[in-house]
């Protein structure tokens, strides 16, 4: 079986943001690998003006939440540095059991790299020049770029799990999320 | 051949749900309200929400058999316009903002779908369509989201403005082609087909990328929404009463401050019109009946703004206006505040008239004017020397009673009396008032005899303090600076043991007329007094003891006692 993966553009992020982007980033991906059955539940982005979509399960989302917790927690202690977020979709393919205990293997067959550049967007500081409002301006062009990354983005998700759909396997269970997933951060 | 024809109705079923459940997401995504007033409530998925597993709810009573969508079948294309239909201008153009077309096509010669004899792929071929038309339904319900036609849905829905826009939609089996020019505004999506055994299911939209030529606005038609506990309404103060309120007029309810809260949760309200004229009034398409093509516009016409439309008859800007959200029934400081204010002192000072003694040659203390209820809380005036000091001149009509010589000697006094008006003649040297009302007070002076009637409903009472004519051994003018700093400190410690009562004399006194006669000024007391020749006068300021003054001090106490039980019965 092939594993696909999906390298996601870039996205340059302040720290106050990652939350809200990788929310809507992991649930768009899930929304189209969770084939269970799903009540979808519209969410509006805090920072933009995006809305996205939610499978409605809320295990799901206590897991994706920790750890995005997770990825907080570490940028805040390795800032200005590049990382990445990666959703990966397996099957167990074996359990064998050995002298120390059952091994289990994963075949992941999918694997979703969020690319993020996490630094903190420092203002243009005030000067003779700079006026509170232009500040309030650069800081909004900024923001209103982030959004459009952001959408092109979840564009890109939305495309690829369109067109390379071969390789999901099928469904064995009834739940929502109907594959194994692991989100790996880094550390 | 049995396999490949159950096969393929299975693959006709899935792919004429999967056009009725993506009609159902763009329709439910693009028009606002498109359930109707009431939305489904959640509840366990039916059979209905199982395909494609994606529950979406109850459809709206058109989508109720998707067979009448597709009736040609599932190889006619499904076209759905968004539209954005002009409100207020019937000549403006609807505009389509969005163009969904999901169809079948018919698989190429050379593609394997095309040949029917592998029976044993159609089953998985089964499989994998389902499973692609899942992730591709998730797709569309993902970009009807992203799409800028999703901004205005929301605002449309959440706000419970009236916009000069509405939404909404045509279903058809054909493709208005668009104009170059109309092409060049479009951007376009296409959707990654998913293979059938029928052919390929496409799906693609074609949509604005950007909103803003329309000027979506808030509708003009929509009237202002009458408050009717405004502050300062009748229902925020029921002491005030206005001719005619509004919400009398048309009887409209007070949630009428809350007008679009049914349309804003999609139910329309059972009251009058006024109450929900933002559902009514928005035309789409998804009204009337199950079997309604839902393509028609304007299914409730635009109800002229006659309910709460209604032009109030007042000024609206003699009014707070207040968010519907946050009226507050505190009441407004009062707009007739001096009659308020005035009416407890009437009701504390009654007119006095003071007596108009000319045979006085004691000077008085210049009364408020009985006839004039403003003058009602003047601080008696000053002593007039024309006054006489027999007791017996006391106005037998009028209640009196005596003020204290201090509060006739002192120069700040004389300025805050005025002359009132018609009692230049009653006044009397002796620092006596007459009250023409009734005092609910008596008190005397040894030397001199004040009294004040107990009755206060005489409806001549204006003023506490008007004093008659007092005895001559009162009214005798100050000879002295000495005395008279001593009676004004009297004075002054009965003053301020009658704080509300003196404050109002003193405004009665300001606005009195001043007093012409010269003989009332405490500076001038003793000029006057040799002007009028009451040199005797002296001698009996002299005798005054401190009995006298503790007298005084006594009557001005049960003044004052008298004054403020009056404003408090007053006032309740």
């Amino acid at each position: 079986m092939n594993c696909e993966t999906c390298q996601l553009k870039e996205l340059e992020l302040d720290p106050a943001e990652i939350r809200d982007v990788l929310r809507c980033v992991l649930h768009t991906i899930f929304f189209h690998r969770a084939l269970g059955l799903v009540r979808p539940k519209d969410v509006d982005c805090e920072l933009f003006e995006i809305t996205y979509v939610q499978c409605g399960d809320a295990e799901l989302e206590k897991k994706i939440d920790e750890k995005i917790e997770q990825f907080v927690a570490w940028s805040e202690k390795h800032p200005n540095r590049k990382s990445q977020v990666c959703l990966s979709f397996y099957e167990v393919k074996s359990k064998q059991s050995s002298w120390f205990g059952i091994k289990v293997e994963r075949q992941h067959w999918e694997h979703w790299i969020v690319n993020v550049n996490v630094h903190p967007i420092h203002p243009p500081k005030s000067s003779f020049l700079n006026t509170r409002e232009k500040v309030l301006e650069e800081t909004s062009t900024r923001r209103s770029a982030l959004e459009t990354s952001v959408r092109e983005v979840l564009f890109q998700i939305i495309k690829f799990a369109n067109e390379k759909q071969e390789h999901i396997p099928p469904i064995t269970n009834s739940e929502v999320v109907s594959f194994p997933y692991e989100i790996t951060t880094p550390r | 051949m049995a396999a490949h024809s159950d096969s393929g109705r299975t693959t006709e079923q899935i792919v004429s749900q999967f056009l009725s459940k993506a009609l159902h997401a763009i329709l439910a995504a693009r028009i606002p309200y498109i359930h109707g007033p009431t939305p489904p409530p959640s509840r366990h998925p039916r059979k209905r929400d199982r395909w494609f597993h994606l529950a979406l709810g109850d459809p709206p009573p058109a989508l109720e058999h998707p067979s009448g969508l597709i009736p040609n079948g599932v190889m006619e294309p499904l076209v759905v316009d968004i539209l954005l239909s002009p409100r207020d201008d019937p000549t403006m153009p609807e505009a389509i903002v969005e163009r969904w077309v999901a169809q079948c096509e018919a698989p190429a010669p050379w593609s394997p779908l095309h040949s029917p004899a592998e029976t044993s792929s159609n089953s998985f071929l089964v499989k994998r369509t389902y499973k692609k038309s899942i992730i591709l339904l998730r797709s569309i319900y993902s970009v009807l989201r992203l799409l800028p036609a999703q901004r205005v849905f929301k605002m449309l829905c959440a706000s419970n403005q009236s916009y000069n826009h509405d939404l909404t939609y045509r279903v058809s089996s054909f493709a208005e082609p668009f104009s170059r020019k109309e092409e060049a505004e479009f951007q376009y999506h296409c959707f990654a087909p998913v293979e059938t055994q029928s052919g390929q299911l496409a799906v693609s939209v074609q949509y604005r990328p950007s909103l803003s030529q329309f000027n979506l606005e808030i509708s003009s038609l929509l009237p202002p929404m009458l408050i009717t506990d405004y502050v300062g309404s009748p229902a925020a103060d029921p002491m005030r009463a206005f001719p005619s309120s509004p919400s009398e007029r048309t009887g409209t309810r007070s949630s009428t401050s809350f007008p679009l809260r049914g349309s804003q949760h999609g139910q329309p309200s059972t009251s009058a019109p006024a109450s929900a004229p933002v559902f009514f009034n928005r035309p789409h398409s998804w009204t009337g009946g199950p079997s309604e093509v839902p393509s028609n516009r304007a299914q409730h016409p635009n109800h002229p703004p006659t309910g709460s439309y209604r032009k109030p008859a007042f000024n609206f800007d003699e009014f707070k206006f207040s968010p519907p959200f946050y009226m507050s029934p505190t009441p407004s400081p009062p707009k007739f505040s001096g009659s308020y204010m005035q009416s407890p002192l009437r009701s504390e000072t009654a007119p006095v008239s003071i007596p108009q003694s000319g045979s006085s040659k004691v000077k008085v203390l210049r009364s408020p004017n009985l006839s004039d209820p403003t003058r009602n809380f003047l601080p008696p005036p000053s002593p007039r020397s024309a006054r006489t000091t027999d007791p017996s001149s006391q106005d037998s009509d009028s209640r009196s009673f005596r003020r204290p010589d201090g509060l006739r000697t002192s120069d700040g006094y004389s300025n805050m009396y005025g002359t009132p008006k018609g009692l230049k003649d009653g006044r009397d040297d002796s620092g006596r008032f007459s009250l023409s009302g009734s005092p609910r007070f008596t008190f005397s002076r040894s030397s001199s005899r004040i009294s004040v009637p107990d009755d206060l409903d005489d409806p001549d009472f204006s003023y506490p303090f008007a004093v008659d004519d007092v005895d001559s051994s009162d009214s005798q003018a100050r000879s002295n600076d000495g005395k008279e700093v001593s009676d004004f400190g009297h004075a002054s410690s009965s003053h301020k043991s009658q704080d509300a009562a003196v404050g109002v004399l003193v405004h009665m006194l300001r606005t009195a007329a001043p007093l012409r006669d010269s003989t009332y000024s405490s500076q001038s007391s003793k000029s006057e007094l040799q002007e009028e020749g009451l040199g005797s006068t002296s001698s009996f300021f002299m005798s005054r003891k401190a009995s006298d003054a503790l007298e005084e001090l006594q009557s001005y106490k049960s003044i004052k006692e008298m004054l403020l039980s009056q404003s408090k019965g007053k006032l309740h």
